[in-house]
């Protein structure tokens, strides 16, 4: 008890030392998800369902061409049309040349006066009675365009002579742009030296097309002022944040800010990163201003097609192997598109590999911003699938044994990491082991995997046994503060502002304060959308359940504690005492459990918590039941607390320790090139899963996304003029119910995460590795790599020579 | 969506004269699923001044079995007919053809003259805002030809030389492969016939014919008819290359063989050195592996579409080889 | 958007009311008035009347989730191929968002509003199986499969997929449908509802 209510200080490389030894209300199944109800009966808001009174609606003009600038515009027709109350120009003083900080800590201008992009949103706002009239409007302004030739791929931006893609800003090299993380070159060990040692030295090329977002609900926001007061609806993950950049873009104090911040249809990261998730909100403050009337902005669907993942990049690899499967070295160098992150990091993090170089170049050109879109560990993953699935081919091994046999962190092998497991309080667990045994039973591995191209099914279609690992991730940061406050019913609240997107994390919340504070789960509520100033991590980077749990479990304890001392404090009034709930005990002799509180040597007292809680002074009450605020007898039981997870990216020496490893069977019919996908196995060690069915949700929903990208996800460009052909729903392909066979998903817990209860993120994980899955599954169907996703069917019988 | 006109046409002859008051100025609406997303993309640059439905229309909803034919009204939904007991059972093309179709919502919505009436899909001429002029909207140039053309003719072009659209129908190959005709407000067509080329044109209906049902013949003894299709995903999506075939047979002997191609050129692409290339013989694997290759004989694929030839090929041999 | 207001078909000018355009036809056109659609449309939404004036180009979408605020129904692709904006429209699902509300006169329509009001077994087998994450597009799953329930209360998982087949959900929640339905529709069975 003594320890429940203290800060409890993690070291951020040790294990939870605090969690409870059995569970009552975490890792239950069966737990009714409290968002449940109003999605499904359609009583969820979103703010694309919202209208305010007098609601206007902003539309941006999109620019027809991939690079160009605006040399004349004329919008007087627009300003003229019926229903149009105001235009905002790129030349209007309070936006022209203004560049502005978004969250990400990008730089863009708050309204170009050209376009790096075709579709991408500059020149001018318009602010009308109705969407159509506004869309009416932008096609009334005359532009006179100086369009400029334009380049799509990233190793021919970067060729001399190419054109610029950006002139405004710099070269087509953003290695070069300060303050690039990427400009140095990544050297462990000694590649060179490596390869001469190494039994076997495979080189080759993989591509990854690019795909992107288009997130259910359409980007949208509406802005209100009341007075020098601004209120804003977001549908945004970081909906916090906004307070901080509309700040600094309208100059208005953060605590004059209101966010709603209603539900969210579909974030997987991405939109909320790129600037214009944003800027559109503060151009729209700038209408909103000039109108005084509420604005809503709107993307349609078209629009909505203006990023993209920072895994379109394209990879040349060398690899070093040894007879026995163990790789020695890795040389990489990479060409992303508008936005690199780090190929080499899976193989630093999660292999004994010591030798490894990594290059990584970023080029700009003309396509819409890429960005971590569930997620920045893309470009790891790729890597590592690629790496692994050639190797175990050259050396004709059973891939999974390539996997086990270089398991490590950082060049060292599992010895090490074992080491480091046990120093730091983590059971002393085989993860990546216990996952591949587990995915190898379920799929049925020992009997069903085969030497590439080697078996053809009874009906001509060639069979094909995939597998891909890697480690587990949560980004290990964030920070959060939220408080649980206890009704005078007994209920409990927590009080937090934070958005949804589905992971079922208000659910989840509730389960840690009802665990940690001895309360029925239905006895704690959270309505995370609600702006009370109090910021809980944003769901982002896998990591807000391994913040937000220390961070409520700690309010939780506190709150208990606070609790525990009101049932044990006599209340001073002028003319009186009042007696606690239970006379002449201290804290320390309670205990709470199902909403009640007990006295420990003696169960049979107790009392509900509601019962002690309520307003002490009965006099007030004149016989009526009634809690009133106004004259309560005491400080209501409230409790605070912050937590901070590491820091952003993976700090020094901080191993991962949990792995995932998937599975697929398939078949591809070589007379048609079609991929059919028989069946998934996810295994996905989570330390703890908290919420069973949500760690599940985030298995099979994830493979829906990574498949899908595997399988069908990608823009298409016209070459010649750079206008995006495939910008709706109908070509842009996502998976569909119909487009993947049995997914079978397998929880490990082997409690060696980093977060509370020895939890570690999911988010993204299993969306972000099955992008690569069927590369493997492929090449052991038909014995040819198609290292260029996603795989469609021209790929597969041009493989097979077929096309 | 733009604003238009709206009229309710109580009877045939209503629409067609509404057609002419409009003079190719107004759009017949049915199903609404190809127009609605035409006119709210505004792909082409003269937006219909009025739509005028035809869902008011009494009496062109049915599917029946009269004077030794198959009826089906032209409003009668895709959904309909996939689950047709009589369709299913007599005319399995056009049943598994109106099953494959789009999702099951569009289908519950699309009509089956709607179907083969629909326009092409080439996302160059379905780029919103008329971005390309395209050769059909009577432009200068086909876009595909230097384009991203993965999903266009693998037969050559059309329109003047120019157009390299495909017709994206999944039931106008089985209405081809069973010899339908199409009657309309004003004739009766041979599906085959049905289809043209030309500039903002996939069939012969004049601006102010309408069509009305859809006969065909009661397949005569030993006949059987399959449909396959080949999309990117299971559902929703229009066809890479599907295909219908409809196989006559006596004592194992193709007596006769329609078999029809879609999404390869810009009409139906009915194969007869197909069809000649099994009539006569039994079929099996060598003599479904001829067909495919009479079927992609004169295919002239482009930079990004050998790959469609290989699949039409595939197509051809397995719709026989389900006829078998 | 201009309410209230006629519109001639030949000129795109608009009139006041009914009666001044078909005086305006008549006298600058030379013909006799076509019948002009007046917009005024009467139909049946969760087993309510509704009678109430529409402009030509609205979708039952924007009627239904714009106007009248059944705002569970979603818009998400617009183009008709994802299946969020579903409504039932006398016993089909379609698509509201490539549906023109002025064809809509006569229809019946059920929404998902309406199949949660009557405590339809979906909703909380939909609850149950967590059959959302983001829940953007589950009452248009919802929707789609209670039509499938009303036509054929006994299907099978095959069916299930088939019907659900043009839902699109990003966050991959399908596996849980096909429980889900399949529990749903043992319920009604046996709740005889």
């Amino acid at each position: 008890m003594a320890e429940d209510f203290k800060e409890m200080p993690n070291n951020p490389l040790e294990h939870d030392k605090y969690a409870p030894k059995e569970f009552k209300v975490l890792g239950r199944r069966g737990i009714t998800r409290i968002d449940g109800y109003k999605k499904a009966a359609g009583k969820a808001i979103y703010t694309r369902d919202i209208q305010l009174p007098g609601m206007l609606y902003a539309k941006f003009l999109t620019s027809p061409y991939p690079n160009a600038r605006i040399s004349k515009m004329d919008t007087s027709k627009a300003e003229n049309l019926p229903g149009v109350r105001a235009v905002l120009r790129y030349d209007d003083p309070e936006v022209f040349g203004r560049r502005v900080v978004t969250t990400y800590g990008g730089c863009e201008d708050m309204l170009a006066g050209y376009a790096y992009f075709e579709g991408q949103q500059i020149g001018a706002v318009v602010a009308a009675d109705t969407e159509q009239i506004a869309r009416e409007a932008l096609k009334l302004i005359d532009v006179e365009w100086d369009v400029r030739p334009f380049v799509l791929d990233p190793e021919g931006a970067l060729r001399s002579g190419a054109p610029l893609a950006r002139p405004e800003w710099a070269d087509n090299n953003l290695n070069e742009v300060p303050p690039s993380p990427l400009s140095e070159v990544f050297r462990i060990g000694n590649v060179e030296a490596a390869f001469e040692q190494a039994d076997k030295v495979i080189e080759f090329k993989a591509v990854r097309r690019y795909h992107g977002g288009a997130d259910t609900e359409l980007p949208c926001g509406i802005v209100r002022w009341e007075g020098d007061c601004l209120e804003l609806w977001l549908h945004h993950q970081h909906p916090y944040e906004h307070k901080w950049t509309m700040h600094k873009y309208l100059g208005v104090p953060m605590n004059k800010i209101k966010v709603n911040a209603p539900y969210n249809g579909g974030m997987y990261g991405g939109w909320n990163w790129i600037a214009y998730s944003q800027i559109a909100t503060g151009i729209t403050a700038i209408l909103a201003k000039r109108t005084a009337r509420p604005v809503k902005w709107v993307f349609d669907r078209r629009e909505d097609f203006v990023f993209g993942s920072a895994d379109a990049m394209v990879t040349y690899f060398k690899v070093g192997a040894n007879k026995d499967g163990t790789i020695s070295s890795v040389k990489l160098k990479s060409f992303y598109e508008n936005t690199g992150f780090w190929a080499e990091t899976h193989l630093l993090e999660n292999t004994r590999i010591p030798n490894i170089e990594a290059e990584n170049v970023t080029a700009r050109v003309n396509k819409g911003p890429t960005i971590a879109l569930r997620c920045e560990q893309l470009p790891g993953c790729f890597v590592m699938a690629h790496v692994f699935n050639h190797v175990a081919a050259e050396l004709d091994m059973d891939p999974t044994e390539v996997a086990l046999k270089n398991d490590g962190a950082e060049g060292k092998d599992i010895n090490y990491l074992n080491k480091f497991k046990r120093k730091h309080g983590f059971p002393l667990r085989d993860s990546l082991r216990e996952c591949i045994e587990a995915g190898k039973k379920a799929i049925g591995w020992d009997k069903k995997w085969h030497p590439a191209g080697a078996k053809e099914l009874p009906n001509g279609k060639m069979h094909g046994m995939g597998f891909i690992w890697s480690h587990e991730w949560d980004d290990n940061r964030g920070a959060g503060v939220a408080g649980v406050f206890i009704q005078q019913d007994g209920s409990a609240n927590i009080v937090a502002f934070r958005t949804d997107i589905g992971v079922n994390a208000e659910t989840t919340y509730c389960q840690v304060v009802a665990e940690e504070l001895g309360m029925k789960f239905e006895d704690v509520f959270f309505r995370q959308q609600d702006d009370v100033y109090l910021p809980l991590m944003t769901p982002d980077g896998s990591c807000n359940l391994t913040t937000n749990s220390y961070v409520l479990r700690k309010a939780a304890r506190k709150a208990k504690r606070r609790l525990l001392e009101l049932a044990t404090t006599e209340v001073h009034l002028i003319e009186r005492n009042i007696a606690p709930a239970f006379p002449g005990m201290q804290p320390e002799d309670l205990e709470v459990k199902g909403s009640e509180i007990f006295v420990k040597s003696d169960p049979s007292k107790r009392k509900k918590i509601a019962e002690v809680v309520k307003d002490m002074d009965g006099s007030m009450n004149w016989g009526l039941e009634y809690a009133a605020i106004q004259c309560t007898t005491h400080a209501p039981v409230f409790a605070w607390a912050y937590h901070r997870q590491g820091r952003y990216g993976t700090e020094p020496g901080r191993h991962r320790l949990c792995r995932q490893a998937h599975f697929c069977e398939i078949e591809v019919d070589t007379e048609t090139g079609k991929i059919e996908i028989k069946k998934i196995v996810n295994v996905n060690d989570v330390g703890k899963a908290l919420s069973p069915e949500a760690v599940e949700g985030q298995q099979y929903g994830g493979t829906y996304m990574g498949i899908g990208r595997n399988l069908n996800e990608e823009y298409v460009w016209d070459p010649c003029s750079g206008v995006l052909l495939n910008g709706n729903l109908l070509e842009y392909k996502w998976a569909t119910m119909l487009d993947i066979g049995e997914i079978e998903t397998i929880i490990v817990e082997t409690g060696m995460g980093y977060g509370p209860y020895g939890t570690v993120g999911i988010g993204e994980d299993v969306a972000t590795i099955t992008t690569y899955l069927l590369e493997s599954a492929v090449f052991n169907a038909i014995g040819k790599w198609i290292d260029d996703g996603p795989i469609t069917p021209d790929k597969v019988l041009k493989a097979l020579g077929k096309a | 969506m733009k604003r238009f006109a709206h009229l309710n046409a109580r009877t045939l002859d209503e629409a067609v004269l509404y057609l002419r008051r409009y003079g190719g100025r107004a759009k017949i609406i049915a199903g609404g699923t190809d127009v609605l997303g035409r006119m709210k993309d505004e792909i082409v640059p003269t937006y219909p001044e009025a739509l005028i439905n035809i869902k008011t229309i009494p009496g062109l909803d049915f599917i029946e079995e009269r004077e030794g034919s198959l009826k089906i009204g032209a409003l009668t939904k895709l959904e309909d007919i996939a689950r047709h007991p009589v369709i299913k059972a007599k005319f399995s093309a056009l049943a598994e053809a109106a099953r494959r179709t789009a999702s099951p919502h569009i289908r519950e919505m699309g009509t089956i003259a709607g179907n083969i009436c629909q326009d092409i899909r080439c996302w160059y001429y379905r780029a919103p805002n008329n971005r390309f002029p395209c050769l059909r909207k009577g432009g200068g140039r086909c876009y595909a030809i230097e384009g991203d053309n993965r999903y266009h003719s693998i037969f050559g072009a059309s329109v003047d030389g120019g157009c390299l659209a495909v017709h994206p129908s999944d039931i106008a190959p089985a209405l081809i492969a069973l010899d339908a005709k199409i009657r309309t407000s004003e004739r009766k067509i041979k599906a085959e016939h049905f289809f043209e080329v030309g500039v903002c044109k996939t069939n012969v209906l004049e601006e102010d014919e309408i069509v009305t049902e859809i006969e065909i013949s009661q397949p005569p003894v030993g006949s059987k008819s399959a449909f396959i299709k080949f999309a990117a995903r299971e559902t929703i999506d229009f066809p890479v290359v599907n295909c219908a075939a409809t196989i006559v047979g006596s004592e194992g002997t193709v007596q006769a063989a329609r078999i029809c191609l879609n999404a390869v050129y810009l009409k139906p692409y009915r194969v007869t050195s197909a069809e000649q290339a099994i009539i006569g013989k039994t079929i099996s694997d060598n003599s479904v592996e001829d067909a495919g290759i009479e079927a992609v004989r004169q295919a002239k694929p482009l930079a990004r579409n050998t790959y469609m030839v290989q699949i039409a090929r595939t197509l051809v041999k397995r719709a026989v080889l389900a006829c078998g | 958007m201009e309410q209230d207001k006629y519109l001639c078909p030949y000129c795109l000018i608009t009139f006041e009311s009914i009666q001044d355009l078909r005086r305006h036809i008549v006298a600058e056109h030379k013909t006799e008035p076509l019948p002009v659609s007046e917009g005024q449309i009467k139909l049946t939404i969760n087993g309510e009347d509704y009678q109430i004036r529409v402009e030509p180009e609205w979708t039952l979408y924007y009627l239904l989730h714009d106007k009248l605020g059944f705002t569970g129904t979603k818009m998400f692709c617009d183009r008709g191929a994802c299946g969020s904006c579903t409504v039932i429209m006398d016993g089909r699902p379609i698509l509201s968002c490539m549906t023109l509300a002025i064809e809509c006169d006569g229809k019946h329509i059920e929404t998902i509003e309406g199949i949660a009001k009557k405590e339809h077994p979906l909703i909380e087998e939909y609850v149950k199986y967590h059959c959302m994450q983001c829940g953007y597009c589950t009452p248009g799953f919802i929707v789609t499969a209670k039509a499938l329930l009303d036509r054929n209360p006994k299907p099978t998982e095959e069916e299930v997929k088939e019907a659900l087949a043009g839902n699109l959900c990003r966050c991959g929640t399908y596996p849980q449908h096909l429980k889900a339905v399949l529990v749903a529709s043992q319920k009604l069975a046996k709740h005889g509802r």
